[in-house]
């Protein structure tokens, strides 16, 4: 978690889809106010500059900056395609307007978006991009309402399913990965709802009774993220500061959760999955912790920084998942890498051991002031599975995967001899 | 054929015979590498070095007049230069100037000195220098944003060598970029490739005035991650560069003299998987490629200069 950047906005942001040169774009979050009480809201690109690393630089200053009508709950920027490889910006405003913009607009200065709709009748809380068909975007909102749209025939939404009722405030939509026409849902009520296009129904809805906390409120669910690969899993976060749980369900059995993270305070505010690996999730909450965890072994891998106020939303760069960012309610957005070997040293102090009073004592509770991170697991990404080498006199050194489950290894050195390649 | 299965507990990311081809030295998502002993078609394990944190990427031998020494490559962010004497291997020296993962390590052709090259995931390449006093002397610089996956030097400027004996001397002046008329010694045309995640090829090289090497181009081509850079060590007027990309293709760069460097698909067709490897033949005029296939491919330039396969590593 070496500190790369800091954007002094209390903003949602949304990637650039492209690796060449990571933009991000941020549009001022609903419920809050900076300090000078001021009523613009903006849209803005940031170029993160990361070969600059001069001192001068950490603090980015923004690209382009368009004024908006109303403050953002949330951004996305997707939709690219061979014809339009910038894609499109969309923003779900408090207002209840979702707006597209083109990037390529914005960076000329030009305000106006190329698509607008007042469909919703109350604020939209949530938008995704879907993964696979990257023309059709969900939105979902106060009131209960989803509709998903189609960038190129945008005057006509439609709602996924007859309207549930076990929904009352939407604060997330998320598409599947894996089958184009599946998304989920989560709100107030605690419920999550998984939804077939095709069928235009809802097919599932989980959810989780944490039993006996005398808490007769339920908690709602403040994100839901798909497993990369595998069509049947999701995670959800609750934002219930009682029972600040992360939970990893399986469809094919949806009664219970197959498992359950536990390390926030308070409430979870946010999710994501790593899409290159699925050994890697980050969440972020009211405890303005930022937490990196394996969420197939259910192991907290490590911890960054810690904000002074809610960290309302952390994503994964998505083509380079080394490098993330963080928002947070202290009027900065954080963009820190993954791993940091210098940090590997740093927690020895975090737990005092003493006496049993200890426990009572505040200081000999975690010391989150200090990233933590072990170095337990490398990322998917890194790891090589097969090479090739030529030595001397024409030997090749091959390196191949073997076994059922591609974890072992073979070597075989082999001899080239060129003669042979002319005769076929 | 020698063939080694389960020589470590975990996945095996690099295997890399020595100058004379008896030693092979591996390194794995286990921590450790391994070194073999090759003779003929047996293989006998000679030592496990341990000391990485984390998984070991890849290892580079360093030219035998340095003596029997191989470099590591680690996640743990370190380069562990290891020594043989009598039959013992030793650390002896860690490079620890990244913030990230190491990804690559490479020694430099023997003419340049100890020189090694290290690319990491913090977005910088270091070279460190062992000088005659032992004493490492190392630089670092950011090269690609978003992390370096490869790094690989250019030969010795051998075609210059040849061609200062003749008519051509005013060639090689003119690779020097600046026209100037300095003699052009190996010291001050190092130069090497770096591949990384912004899918971007860039050709660095040494410049005395500033003690660092500065960036010559960056080559657009690669639509995503490039996993591998090979500069050919063939003596030829003309430079060859392999990258091997996450998009599934494998692009030769040429550049001749001090002009531009042209890009060609190695096949027009994708690869069916991610490449994750290139390697040329000692001579240059072969190329290996590695992919996530599991497949090994070999590929040779024709008298068109097309390139054709010229073989595939049977198992």
């Amino acid at each position: 978690m070496v500190k790369l950047k800091e954007i002094p906005r209390t903003s949602t942001f949304a990637w650039s889809p492209s690796a060449s040169e990571p933009l991000l774009v941020t549009g001022t979050v609903a419920g809050a106010i900076d300090e000078d009480f001021s009523s613009t809201t903006q849209l803005e690109l940031w170029d993160l500059s990361l070969l600059d690393h001069s001192p001068e630089s950490f603090q980015l200053n923004p690209k382009v900056s368009i004024d908006t009508d109303a403050r953002f709950y949330d951004i996305a920027w997707g939709g690219a395609s061979s014809s339009n490889p910038q894609g499109f910006i969309a923003g779900a405003l408090e207002s209840g307007s979702l707006q597209v913009w083109k990037p390529e607009d914005i960076l000329k200065g030009n305000s106006s978006p190329v698509e607008k709709s007042e469909k919703h009748s109350a604020a939209i809380k949530a938008i995704d991009f879907n993964p696979i068909q990257s023309h059709l975007l969900a939105s979902g909102g106060s009131k209960g309402e989803v509709f998903i749209w189609d960038i190129n025939k945008f005057a006509s939404p439609f709602a996924p399913g007859t309207q549930s009722s076990r929904h009352d405030e939407i604060e997330t939509v998320a598409w599947n990965n894996n089958v184009a026409h599946i998304m989920a849902t989560g709100g107030n009520t605690g419920f999550t709802s998984v939804w077939d296009l095709k069928n235009k129904r809802e097919v599932l809805h989980l959810y989780y009774n944490p039993g006996n906390t005398g808490n007769s409120q339920r908690s709602a669910v403040s994100s839901v993220v798909w497993h990369p690969n595998n069509s049947t899993k999701l995670m959800t976060a609750s934002i219930d500061d009682a029972n600040p749980v992360i939970l990893l369900w399986d469809l094919r059995n949806a009664n219970a959760p197959e498992k359950i993270l536990r390390g926030h305070e308070k409430g979870v505010l946010s999710l994501d999955w790593c899409k290159q690996d699925s050994g890697l999730l980050l969440s972020g909450g009211k405890d303005n912790r930022t937490l990196l965890w394996n969420p197939e072994s259910g192991e907290q891998l490590g911890e960054y920084p810690i904000a002074v106020n809610w960290n309302f939303k952390t994503k994964f760069n998505p083509k380079v998942p080394d490098i993330l960012a963080s928002a947070s309610f202290d009027g900065k957005i954080t963009v820190q890498t993954l791993q940091d070997v210098g940090a590997v040293d740093k927690p020895e102090t975090k737990q005092k051991s003493g006496s049993p009073d200890d426990f009572w004592n505040p200081s000999s509770y975690v010391d989150t002031l200090h990233p933590t991170f072990a170095l337990k697991q490398a990322p998917k990404w890194l790891a090589r599975p097969v090479s090739t080498a030529f030595g001397f006199g024409g030997k090749i050194v091959s390196v191949k995967t073997t076994g059922d489950e591609k974890k072992t290894s073979t070597v075989i050195i082999s001899k080239f001899v060129e003669d042979e390649s002319l005769s076929e | 054929m020698v063939s080694i299965g389960n020589a470590h507990n975990d996945l095996i990311h690099d295997a890399v015979l020595d100058y004379y081809g008896k030693r092979l030295a591996t390194c794995s998502s286990d921590k450790t590498i391994k070194i073999f002993e090759i003779d003929g078609e047996t293989q006998r394990l000679i030592d496990t070095l341990r000391g990485h944190d984390g998984p070991v990427w890849q290892v580079s031998w360093a030219h035998p007049k340095f003596g029997v020494i191989l470099a590591s490559a680690s996640y743990d962010g370190k380069a562990f230069i290891w020594r043989e004497d009598n039959g013992q291997w030793s650390n002896i020296a860690q490079h620890a100037v990244h913030q990230a993962s190491v990804n690559s390590v490479s020694w430099a052709p023997q003419e340049y000195g100890a020189l090694l090259l290290c690319a990491s995931s913090d977005g910088k390449v270091s070279i460190v220098e062992f000088k005659d006093d032992g004493k490492p002397d190392s630089i670092s610089f950011p090269a690609h944003a978003v992390g370096v996956n490869a790094a690989s030097w250019a030969p010795p400027s051998v075609s210059g060598s040849i061609i200062q004996t003749g008519a051509g001397a005013t060639i090689n002046a003119a690779t020097d970029g600046n026209g100037s008329s300095t003699t052009s010694t190996a010291q001050e045309t190092r130069r090497f490739a770096s591949g990384g995640c912004d899918n971007l090829v860039k050709i660095w090289k040494f410049d005395s005035s500033v003690g660092s090497y500065v960036e010559e181009v960056a080559l657009e081509g690669h639509t995503d991650w490039v996993r591998d850079v090979a500069w050919s060590p063939s003596v030829l007027s003309k430079s060859y560069i392999a990258s091997a990309s996450q998009d599934k293709t494998v692009i030769i760069w040429t550049q001749e003299g001090s002009g531009p460097w042209k890009k060609n698909l190695l096949k027009s067709d994708k690869f069916p998987d991610v490449v994750w490897r290139v390697s040329w033949s000692l001579s240059g005029n072969i190329l290996a490629v590695s992919g996530g296939d599991n497949k090994v491919t070999l590929w040779k330039e024709n008298l068109n200069g097309e390139w054709e396969s010229a073989g595939v590593i049977d198992e």
